[in-house]
């Protein structure tokens, strides 16, 4: 409750007597004055969309926790190159001999160990997170800016609504793997090939879901009225739609992070990805792979798989709490 | 007689995002066996929670406090799960829920959806069970029970839904019937029948029946004893007649003296100032008091105990007490008269001529609006009349170029408007034509202020002095002007309608289309919109076309009425002569059926049904003429010869 409302309604609950109770009997049974102020009072004071929605996704232990753990995830992840006695992620490491130093168990000169060629393993991890980090953010702005965009305008128009679903059957129908197969093998294997294949199909689900709820809301009054103001199109999406879009886009762009990161680490497990002078989740987990059957050396896999999971997880835990708080049905309670 | 269920000194709270608010405030009640009770209230007054606690339905964040409801020797409010309510719902107690389109399974046969019931409630099987669901269909009036037993809930109308509903109600053989707005969600002519209905079942099952409604009509013509519920408190309660003769309590009175059917034509209607209270805050007396030009001081301080009017009729407020000064009941608006004619030039502002208007194509082509054509002068208002399907809201919205017309011109001021329109003219038709809408909960942006949905239609034209504009706007529907920085849902829906008219006046228009813009508020706030929309009529020379399902209300505020069934216009008349002189069978069912606050009137209610088939149009095809000055009728030859004879014209 905002404190002028507080103050408000302490006010009100006093002056619903008036101060009348101290008057003698036969001045109580007199007219009161009528106040035209006191008979509009208010329902629901300091009831905030917002601020509800914040309230209850914080008041989830859980997600607090993955909140927490991934914020501290991706401030480490930025800052770590910056911090002292750091190693290069890329500089094959020899030892006084000039002998590669492979497979280092982890320790104090190389805390994750090193891998098969004599890479700081610490380092890749980290800065891998970076590239991965970078691929999931972009592919998920750009999957919501183009899935919010089509699917306004597929949910909105009604003229486009046929167009829109038959262009969505054929690309749905297509299975996403093939494209992202077919377009890591047509182009160089890239950062740039990899988010564009990834975009390519994303924003998809995207569109569906904005389009969905898009239908829901666009025949209420409110719409209506906006359109009986004379108020433009664009305007109407902007003030009228999307402010009821927020936790859907939300939503979608928290579960688009972690399956653009999962999808990078597919592309590359079949040999289709980055290049390994360029670390990457995707790559440090198909080297690591590669160990698995060597006990000494399962430390390859488990650290950078253990990093992808805090990521994918966070996000996904935190996407789903995120729609649920700013459900207003959830704000009852 | 001993009461059949007993209400004693109950206290229902509920917990809303951390606070607690008390509904149901130390209520008391004894319903008798066999009787017909209605519980009438507005929205928010707790009289359905009261209901559901009677059934222990309450939603989960809400508790009973304390007291008791004692029905057959056990106290409900001890009763905690669901199994020890399960004997109870259905074979003690039934309810009847407001809306038949979500109270029926879609997915199962109606008749095994009554099946389940007589299965459940009356031990009986196979075709012992199918006949009793046949016979508790014919029952309810529902012809060819045997081919509708197999039928699913989507084939059957709005108000046979209602009567299946009620089959099933009736089909566990209960002992109290709860109807929770039974007719509210059907369309008037259909209301009344349904009552009727009810009343029957009553006599022949020895039910008692208890009926949770907002409308005083309803309350006539069922209820033996009435009880006035305002802000979680029993505020009157007495027998029918005696309420409605000398009703004691400010707020009865007020309520009774809000019907537009009692109210003059041409004056203000008596109307009761602003909203009701928040029940989050404490109410240390009569929480009607700040609303009430007559409450005492007392009123004010302390709860008013039940003091007598006369035996078995009751009123809380300390008006009543010895010590009172005598407070004659009012009678009569307290404003000013109104200009009883309209102050019309007779120039037609709006012109629609063989309008039509279809949606779809080919097989799955809906006529909605068929070959009408009308004109609207200036400052008048223009009532369509009409139930649910009518095609009136799409007529509205015709005129407001939101659909655009299958065939048929509109004029706004001479100059056509229908088709292809300059970015300029536009403009100025946006400024010109506004609308009213019906539910104030989804006409307003939630995510918006109050301030920028009042300033949205004055953003796209580019108007200067927004600001001034919005509060000077505000405060002319009643609003104080720091409302503006508010949400929506801060409001109640009376205050929310006010935004919206706000929102349409705002534009400085001079015709307005209103589409039931009171039919979803509740009775002590129609009357302030009525008079609200009257008082900007007068005072800005307005035009509305006012679409509405209730004549009772147009009879009061529009100057002609036009009846629209299925997008075909029957009649059109002057209000009087249309009440009057009645010429289409459509029209006459439509005024049969208008519901009364008056008990004695509408007990003896005749009903005229309406049916479409008694029409012989195929050799000699209707037109609309006009019969009498200012008086037309869709009919043929033969018809026309019939109510020229009626009527001597």
């Amino acid at each position: 409750m905002r404190k002028k409302d507080l103050v408000l309604s302490e006010a009100l609950a006093k002056s619903a007597s008036r101060g009348y109770e101290e008057l003698a009997e036969q001045e109580l049974f007199t007219l009161a004055e009528y106040r035209p102020e006191e008979t509009e009072p208010l329902s629901y004071i300091g009831y905030s969309y917002w601020k509800s929605s914040l309230r209850i996704f914080v008041r989830n232990k859980t997600t607090m926790f993955f909140v927490f753990l991934i914020a501290l995830t991706l401030l480490f992840t930025f800052i770590q190159p910056f911090l002292p006695g750091q190693k290069d992620p890329i500089k094959i490491y020899n030892d006084e001999t000039g002998i590669q130093i492979r497979n280092a168990q982890p320790g104090k000169g190389f805390l994750f160990g090193t891998n098969a060629i004599g890479q700081d393993l610490w380092s890749r991890t980290w800065s891998g997170t970076r590239t991965s980090l970078f691929i999931g953010f972009v592919v998920a702005i750009v999957e919501a800016a183009v899935g919010v965009l089509i699917g306004v305008l597929w949910g909105y128009l009604r003229k486009l609504d046929f167009l829109f679903t038959e262009l969505y059957n054929i690309f749905d129908n297509i299975p996403q793997t093939l494209i992202l197969i077919l377009i890591s093998y047509v182009l160089h294997p890239s950062l740039k090939t990899i988010i564009f294949a990834l975009c390519l199909t994303g924003w998809l689900t995207t569109a569906r879901y904005v389009r969905n709820q898009v239908i829901v809301i666009r025949d209420r009054d409110y719409n209506l009225a906006s359109r009986c103001l004379g108020t433009p199109t664009s305007r109407l999406i902007l003030h009228n739609l999307l402010p009821y879009l927020v936790s859907i886009i939300t939503m979608r762009m928290a579960m688009a992070i972690p399956y653009a990161i999962s999808n990078e680490v597919f592309v590359t497990y079949i040999g289709l990805g980055l290049p390994l002078t360029l670390p990457s989740l995707g790559n440090l987990i198909v080297s690591g792979i590669d160990k698995m059957m060597e006990p000494a050396l399962r430390y390859q896999l488990i650290f950078p798989t253990v990093v992808l999971s805090i990521v994918t997880v966070s996000f996904y835990v935190i996407g789903n709490a995120f729609a649920d708080a700013s459900d207003p049905k959830n704000h009852v309670a | 007689m001993n009461p059949i269920i007993s209400v004693k000194n109950l206290n229902i709270s509920f917990t809303l995002r951390g606070e607690r608010t008390r509904v149901i405030r130390d209520v008391s009640l004894d319903v008798l066996p066999g009787e017909n009770l209605a519980i009438v209230g507005e929205s928010g007054s707790g009289k359905s929670v009261f209901c559901k606690a009677m059934m222990g339905l309450l939603d989960a964040n809400g508790q009973i406090d304390s007291g008791e409801i004692i029905y057959n020797n056990q106290d409900l409010t001890k009763l905690r799960t669901e199994k020890e309510w399960l004997p109870l719902r259905g074979s003690h107690i039934a309810i009847v829920m407001q809306d038949p389109m979500t109270s029926l399974n879609p997915l199962l046969t109606i008749g095994s959806q009554i099946l389940e019931a007589i299965k459940l409630h009356q031990n009986l099987k196979g075709p012992q069970a199918y006949e009793a669901a046949l016979s508790y269909l014919q029952d309810v009036g529902i012809q060819d029970p045997k081919k509708r037993f197999r039928q699913y809930p989507h084939e059957f109308s709005g108000g046979m839904r209602q009567r299946v509903v009620i089959a099933i109600a009736i089909a566990c053989r209960p002992k109290i019937l709860l109807c929770d707005e039974p007719t509210t969600a059907i369309d008037v002519t259909i209301q009344a029948q349904i009552l009727s209905l009810l009343k029957d079942l009553k006599n022949k099952y020895n039910l008692t029946t208890i009926y949770i409604t907002h409308d005083l009509g309803v309350v006539a013509n069922v209820a033996d004893r009435i009880a006035v519920m305002y802000a979680g408190d029993f505020v009157e309660i007495g027998p029918c007649e005696e309420v409605f003769k000398n009703p004691s309590h400010p707020y009865t009175w007020a309520l009774l003296l809000s019907m537009p059917q009692l109210a003059k034509k041409g004056e203000n209607i008596y109307s009761i100032e602003g909203s009701p209270p928040n029940m989050k805050n404490s109410l240390p007396g009569d929480a009607f008091a700040p609303r009430n030009r007559y409450a005492l001081k007392y009123d004010f301080v302390a709860r008013p105990p039940l003091l007598q009017v006369s035996p078995g009729h009751f009123a809380r407020t300390w008006l009543l007490d010895p010590r009172a000064p005598h407070i004659p009941t009012p009678t009569h608006a307290p404003a000013q008269a109104l200009q009883a004619d309209f102050a019309s030039d007779k120039t037609p502002i709006l012109e629609v001529k063989n309008l039509t208007i279809t949606f779809g194509k080919g097989k799955k082509q809906l006529i909605a609006v068929n070959d009408v054509s009308f004109n609207i002068l200036k400052g008048e208002t223009f009532g369509i009349a009409g139930e649910s399907g009518s095609g009136k809201t799409t007529l509205g919205r015709a005129l407001l170029r939101i659909y655009s017309p299958s065939s048929g011109e509109i004029y706004f001021k001479g100059k056509k408007i229908s088709g292809k329109l300059s970015k300029h003219d536009d403009l100025l038709l946006t400024r010109a034509m506004q609308m009213i809408f019906q539910d104030p909960m989804s006409s307003l942006n939630e995510r918006a202020k109050v301030a920028s949905i009042v300033a949205e239609g004055l953003h796209n034209i580019g108007s200067p002095d927004i600001k001034s504009k919005v509060h000077s706007a505000l405060q002319e529907v009643g609003l104080r002007a720091d409302f503006a920085d508010r949400f929506p849902h801060e409001f109640s829906g009376g205050q929310r309608q006010r935004v919206g008219i706000a929102r349409a006046m705002v534009m400085a228009p001079e015709f307005i289309v209103a589409d039931e813009p009171i039919s979803a508020l509740d009775v002590s706030i129609r009357a302030q919109v009525l008079n609200l929309m009257s008082r900007l009529q007068r005072e800005r020379g307005l035009s509305y076309l006012f679409i509405s399902h209730d004549l009772s209300v147009m009879r009061h505020i529009c100057n002609r009425i036009a009846a629209l069934y299925r997008g075909v216009m029957v009649e059109l008349a002057d209000t009087e002569t249309l009440f009057e002189r009645p010429m289409h069978p459509y029209t006459r069912s439509l005024l049969s059926a208008i519901p009364h606050p008056d008990p004695l009137l509408e007990k003896n209610k005749v009903l005229i049904t309406y049916d479409p088939s008694l029409h012989q149009y195929s050799n000699d095809p209707p037109s609309f003429r006009e019969l009498e000055k200012n008086h037309f009728v869709h009919c043929n030859d033969q018809e026309e010869k019939a109510i020229r004879e009626l009527y001597k014209i």
